[in-house]
């Protein structure tokens, strides 16, 4: 008996917030198979699954390892749908690219921020860690990206987000980006004091802030 | 009057001491700051590098900070390097870090013969230097800081392939951990041979946060176990330091065989002594204050910190490296007071 397109949605959800991948490929493939719209399966199913397991690691009932691997399921689940949507409704998406500032190796909440908004249906492009400011500002503009999101952990390489700023304004790029800063030792004064557009605290609120970084002009 | 070995000697071990130790164990939390160096020239990354060079940092730091110890080496990529990680050394102001892990996977891992971290040059150099400052220097402790055994292993492995692992691949992930501690076992006994007073081992990887309760357990409990049972058979001490907040694991805390438990500026000590039934604890004075903050409030944070039943004074994670001077001076001059 073939699943309503809701009840196909829920299970797939379920699939990601229990970290199975066989699960999450086998009803991908369903979802095709009964013509449901890929890219409403991914936003249905698949994202929102994401975002329920975003929502667990916040409350302290999954950790690193476990949101890692929900984001396991739900690119196979991915790699099954995307080829599926239609290009009018790719071209929505949002190009971020994002990294760890220069000096710093700390990159495990860079990941995490990373996977929730490409489940969030952000095009995130990793720039890794230890990243100059010169490489983040050469990079957005090559790829043509909408914001730029930089982590650091340590006070010692903070200021590499603001040299980051002003490289933006010195080569006159500064209003075609979008600025956010995040990690253990940044907050939303810092961000304001180095003239950055905005900061979060987790994952969670870093995909609040992408979507209204994407929105504003 | 106790020499500054003694008292750390006494204190981790339950014995009488005059007022608690303050000390910064090296490694992870060490306190080559800019100042120190600027001020004698001996800097990073040079003392990353040779025995003698690193012999007079530490040397250095122990002199101008007051605290009661050496702390060696100061990075936590010794162990790393010697399994096979490249690493990029930094400069005077930034720590070395890992550039590349060695391995995408715990199934890829090659094993090196035991022993390999003694046998690389800073390896070397970390033996050399304890030796060298605890014959010279009789009465200060010489501390062997180890990176830990979850943070060593996800520094050569891929981190993030290497945290899915822990659960996905249970059976290789203890196998490539369970080498890891092997080695670091080893290093120790080197380090013991010739003359650490206190073995220390910080494992930042290794959280609450990060990990979870049931994680914390199966590797980071089980594991840090194992070095500080092997370390107790060469008749030393030992530190552990678990970084961020520890509310979710104080019964996994419970369990840890150190002989201190040093923990991080949110957690009070107060709070968690009695938590843990007196076990002993390390800390915590908040490495953002000691960067930040005046020497003045400095002080009286310490001097508040001393109503709290510490057993050893110490900061409460990594030091940045640019953390004034006078900031730190202003922490030992309040514990020696007492
Ligand atoms: C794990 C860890 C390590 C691991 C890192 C492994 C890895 N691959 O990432 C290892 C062992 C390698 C390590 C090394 C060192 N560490 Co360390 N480490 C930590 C620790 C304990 C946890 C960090 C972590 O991963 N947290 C878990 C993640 C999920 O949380 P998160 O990073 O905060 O990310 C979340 C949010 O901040 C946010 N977020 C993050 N980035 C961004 C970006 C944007 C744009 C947005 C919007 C949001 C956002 O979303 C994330 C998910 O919710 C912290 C202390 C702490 N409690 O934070 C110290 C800490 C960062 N380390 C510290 C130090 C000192 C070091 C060393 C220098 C030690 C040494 N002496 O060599 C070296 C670094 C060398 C170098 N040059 O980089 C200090 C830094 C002090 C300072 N100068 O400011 C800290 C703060 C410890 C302390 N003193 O309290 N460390």
């Amino acid at each position: 008996m073939t699943k309503t397109k809701h009840e196909l949605y829920a299970l797939l959800s379920d699939a990601v917030v229990g970290m199975d991948e066989d699960t999450a490929a086998a009803l991908s493939r369903e979802a095709i198979g009964a013509g449901y719209d890929a890219y409403e399966t991914i936003e249905q199913g698949l994202a929102k699954g994401m975002e329920r397991a975003g929502k667990l690691f916040d409350e302290s009932e999954y950790f690193v390892p476990e949101l890692l691997m929900c984001a396991d399921a739900l690119n196979v689940g991915l790699d099954i749908l995307r080829p599926h949507i239609t290009t009018e409704e790719r071209s929505e998406k949002h190009r971020i690219v994002i990294g760890v500032i220069e000096g710093d190796t700390h990159d495990i909440g860079k990941n995490l921020v990373k996977l929730m908004l490409s489940a969030a249906g952000f095009d995130v492009i990793d720039l890794g860690r230890d990243v100059p400011p010169s490489v983040f500002v050469e990079r957005a503009i090559k790829e043509e990206a909408k914001i730029i999101m930089i982590s650091s952990l340590m006070t010692t390489t903070m200021d590499g987000m603001e040299e980051t700023v002003q490289l933006l304004h010195e080569k006159g790029v500064r209003e075609k980006f979008k600025v956010a800063v995040g990690g253990g030792p940044v907050s939303s004064g810092f961000a304001e004091k180095i003239g950055a557009d905005g900061y979060a605290s987790n994952a969670n609120q870093a995909v609040k802030l992408a979507n209204e970084l994407a929105q504003s002009k | 009057m106790f020499t500054p070995k003694e008292r750390l000697h006494n204190t981790l071990t339950g014995k009488a001491a005059d007022r608690p130790p303050v000390i910064c164990p090296g490694g992870m939390m060490n306190a080559a700051v800019v100042g120190v160096m600027n001020k004698t020239g001996n800097t990073l990354p040079d003392a990353h590098y040779t025995a003698e060079a690193m012999s007079n940092l530490a040397y250095d730091v122990h002199e101008n900070t007051g605290f009661e110890n050496f702390g060696i080496p100061f990075c936590m990529t010794v162990e790393a390097e010697a399994l096979g990680s490249s690493i990029d050394f930094g400069s005077l102001k930034c720590e070395p870090k890992i550039q590349e892990e060695r391995f995408a996977s715990v199934k890829d891992v090659t094993f090196m013969p035991d022993g390999s971290i003694e046998k690389t040059s800073r390896g070397e150099a970390v033996i050399q230097t304890v030796y060298t400052l605890s014959r010279k220097h009789p009465d200060i402790p010489a501390i062997g800081s180890l990176t830990g055994p979850i943070s060593t292993a996800a520094s050569i492995v891929d981190p993030m392939i290497f945290l899915k692992q822990l659960r996905r691949e249970r059976e290789k992930s203890h196998q490539v951990i369970d080498y890891v501690v092997n080695q670091l076992i080893s290093y120790a006994k080197q380090l013991a041979d010739n003359g650490a007073a206190v073995i220390s081992i910080a494992d930042p990887t290794a959280t609450g946060e990060i990990l979870g309760p049931k994680m914390f357990e199966e590797y980071a409990v089980l594991y840090l176990n194992k070095i500080a049972d092997a370390v107790h058979e060469y008749g030393i001490p030992v530190i552990i330091h678990i970084c961020g907040d520890v509310r979710m694991i104080k019964p996994q805390l419970h369990q840890l065989h150190g002989n201190v438990l040093s923990v991080d500026a949110m957690v009070d000590l107060k709070r968690l002594k009695d938590d843990l039934e007196n076990k002993r604890t390390m800390g915590n004075i908040s490495t953002y204050l000691l960067e930040f903050g005046n020497a003045e409030k400095v002080y009286q944070r310490t001097k508040n910190l001393l109503t709290k039943n510490i057993d050893v004074l110490a900061p409460a994670c990594g030091l940045s490296t640019s953390t004034p001077l006078e900031n730190i001076t202003a922490f030992t001059t309040a514990v020696k007071e007492i």
